[in-house]
């Protein structure tokens, strides 16, 4: 595995950083966050008081994670085009381990474990076949990767496990790049997104759902699974500013998507952009949240109503914390506690001093 | 190369934010959208509706004719639409962006050489032509397909080839229809002109001037990160043996540096438009002059390049004056999105500017 000179620094700084502060309660709250702290990327354990429980230096900015819960460990992930993968002990314990896929892929910042903890899945680009890919790495001898499936579309940004615990569904965002052409977007105007359900067993895709073509511009990109077992998105739109198609969705197993557009001023509010979805413990609401609009928007997963919203100025990382209550980070240092119900409780206020939360929390 | 990849990474997103400005701040030009939309948007658009329509006339002659004459005065008109483009592909947001207009006019970038490819097929095909061009693939609609049509292989003999001259009209109209179309949605009474030099709270898309100051910044940012990273830098490649020059817009008809600083002297002559650079605050206009200072050093330099595009780059000379626009450009784009922005009162939040 190409490991390159900084990442190799990075990880040895990462052993001296790896000094958790107190024997960590396997049952606390942790949360996991890609950040920009001083002018340096770090992956940071957090609990839900904010506080720091591990930091590990990243070469480059990061993204989102894998978690395998059981087994104490995650997989923090190179923003799209990185190339780099860095798997650790979520309590701090051994040393983080480095890979990468091969030279004719990259990273688009998001994988899921199997629930036996054996595989580990990445949403990649073949970006000379222009054409998107899980990468299986196994999760039992270091990360080697032993092979990939095709996401039947361009793109693929979130990948997340169904309940059943063999079906992956895969969020095709449509949206071709190349890394010699840095982010450059290379086919807007032939867009496809889809979200494709793919047999683990078999690499098969078992199902793909797709836009009504007037929406081929909807980027999907984000996906959490409710507590009935559907497929919630959110998207971000290609297509003329002043469109507002709706953002959030849901689909289930053998139906078309559904879209809940929200009233009209949220929809606006969300300017086109959603950057992360999770729900809260119970998995009855689905939290949407929008950099760009600086709030986050509840939606009730039984009906597709919208449930509120509540501002976060820069606000994107957002988990479960508890019933109707999720914690959010910001791109400002903000760390709160939100949901459809009560006020937002700051944990930690807007602070340009403070590390700069990126795109996604996840809870372990 | 991790940070340098990273740095152009980061500033490439940039593109994709709309500005979050908070409040009004009296740094910004009270008339901004008004000031843009006359000197910059108006006379832009009027010249590429211009210098298209004219390109359409001249070939027409040049098949009816056949004379050599006739061909490179329409040749000639190639380059004058592809230099009044350049300054309309700044304003990529609003009407340029709707209904795939940009992608119809400048199918960039291409690593995959659809546009040859689709080209070349339709020229052997044997039925007819296509009675609308705006139906087909947005590849084959084109400046960078009529850049082949004109200069490729087979250019020269143009008039021979009645298919050929045929198709090379209807890229012309087409690109014609489109100018056309851009002018029509700037029109007085437009929504999207009544929200850009009227800002409102119910109006859309900009609901502020901060939103309409965020929205010239972005699109010069965008301009300016386009051109170095899907124009210049391809070609360029990391070393002189790695530089492909074939990689590079409109290397066919010899454009590929006179198109690219006419879109860094668009991107100048827009913040001078905004009053960035003599407008009504010091502070902005220090920046704005900044910006102007590193941008005309990288016109001048990709002006001085002599060596044709399909070479240049791999030519020790040529290569670092490309080298060192690139780093000119990316100099000014720091300044326009830290310091500039900052000056502005636009907010750029870490996910905001650079989502994914």
């Amino acid at each position: 595995m190409e490991i390159d000179r900084r990442t190799f620094l990075a990880l040895a700084a990462a052993a001296t950083a790896f000094r958790p502060d107190r024997a960590m309660a396997e049952q606390e709250a942790l949360f996991l966050g890609a950040r920009l702290n001083a002018g340096g990327f770090e992956a940071a354990v957090i609990d839900a008081t904010g506080r720091d429980r591990l930091v590990l230096p990243l070469q480059a900015r990061g993204h989102s994670f894998a978690i395998d819960a059981p087994r104490r460990r995650a997989v923090a992930f190179a923003r799209s085009p990185g190339r780099f993968a860095i798997a650790f002990s979520i309590d701090g314990k051994g040393e983080p381990l480095a890979f990468a896929p091969p030279s004719d892929r990259h990273f688009y910042g998001h994988g899921t474990f199997t629930p036996d903890g054996k595989l580990l899945l990445a949403t990649e680009n073949d970006f000379e076949g222009e054409r998107g890919i899980t990468g299986l790495y196994d999760a039992t001898a270091g990360f080697r990767r032993i092979g990939e499936f095709g996401t039947g579309g361009i793109g693929p940004h979130e990948v997340i496990l169904l309940g059943d615990g063999k079906t992956l569904c895969v969020a095709n965002g449509g949206i071709l790049t190349h890394p010699d052409y840095e982010r450059v977007k290379l086919n807007l105007a032939t867009m496809k997104p889809s979200l494709s359900y793919i047999d683990l067993e078999t690499g098969e895709i078992t199902e793909q759902a797709e836009l009504a073509p007037e929406l081929h511009k909807l980027s999907l990109r984000h996906m959490t699974l409710d507590r009935f077992g559907a497929v919630w998105f959110g998207a971000q739109y290609q297509g003329e500013d002043d469109a507002r198609p709706p953002l959030v969705g849901r689909h289930r197993r053998g139906e078309a998507i559904e879209l809940f557009p929200g009233p009209e001023a949220t929809l606006k509010a969300l300017d086109n952009y959603i950057g992360s979805v999770a729900t809260d413990s119970t998995g009855e609401i689905v939290a949407t949240s929008s950099p760009r609009g600086g709030l986050a928007v509840f939606w009730d997963a039984q009906t597709g109503r919208c449930l509120g919203e509540r501002t976060l100025k820069d606000g994107c990382g957002i988990a479960p914390l508890a019933d109707h209550r999720l914690l959010g980070t910001s791109g400002r240092g903000a760390i709160v506690r939100t949901g459809p119900d009560a006020p937002l409780e700051t944990v930690r206020v807007n602070d340009p001093g403070a590390p700069a939360w990126d795109n996604h929390l996840r809870r372990v | 190369m991790c940070a340098r990849l990273f740095q152009s990474v980061f500033a490439m997103c940039l593109l994709t934010l709309p500005a979050l400005a908070q409040d009004e701040p009296d740094t910004i030009a009270p008339e901004i959208g008004s000031r843009v939309l006359e000197n910059y948007v108006t006379p832009a658009l009027a010249r590429f509706d211009e210098t298209s329509s004219s390109l359409a006339t001249s070939l027409s002659a040049a098949c009816e004719s056949g004379s050599a004459g006739d061909l490179d005065a329409a040749r000639s008109g190639f380059s004058d639409t592809l230099s009044a483009f350049a300054h309309v592909s700044v304003l990529r947001f609003g009407p340029l962006v709707a209904e795939n207009r940009f992608e119809r006019v400048f199918f960039w970038p291409d690593p995959r050489g659809v546009t040859l490819r689709q080209v070349q097929g339709l020229l052997a095909a044997e039925e007819p032509l296509p009675s609308d061009l705006a139906d087909q693939s947005v590849a084959l609609q084109g400046l960078p397909a009529l850049d082949y049509v004109l200069f490729g292989i087979g250019g020269d003999a143009l008039a021979d080839d009645a298919r050929r001259c045929n198709y090379a009209v209807a890229i012309a109209n087409n690109v014609a229809e489109i100018a056309a179309q851009l002018e029509a949605a700037w029109a007085e009474g437009t929504s999207f002109r009544v929200s850009f030099i009227s800002p409102a709270a119910d109006r859309d898309p900009y609901r502020s001037k901060a939103e309409v100051a965020g929205e010239i910044v972005k699109a010069a940012g965008t301009a300016l990160e386009f051109a170095r990273n899907a124009e210049l830098l391809p070609a360029l490649g990391k070393t002189a043996e790695k530089a492909r020059g074939k990689r590079a817009p409109f290397w066919r008809s010899g454009q590929t540096f006179a198109f690219a600083a006419a879109q860094i002297d668009g991107v100048q002559k827009l913040i001078e438009a905004a009053g960035f650079v003599d407008g009504h605050s010091d502070l902005v206009n220090g920046y704005g002059r900044g910006m102007n200072f590193d941008l005309s050093h990288a016109r001048e330099a990709l002006l001085a390049v002599e060596t044709a595009p399909e070479m240049a780059f791999s030519a020790k000379e040529d290569r670092g004056r490309i080298s060192y626009a690139t780093i000119a450009m990316e100099g000014a784009k720091h300044t326009l999105n830290g310091e500039l922005s900052g000056a502005l009162g636009l907010v750029m939040g870490f996910n905001a500017l650079d989502g994914d």
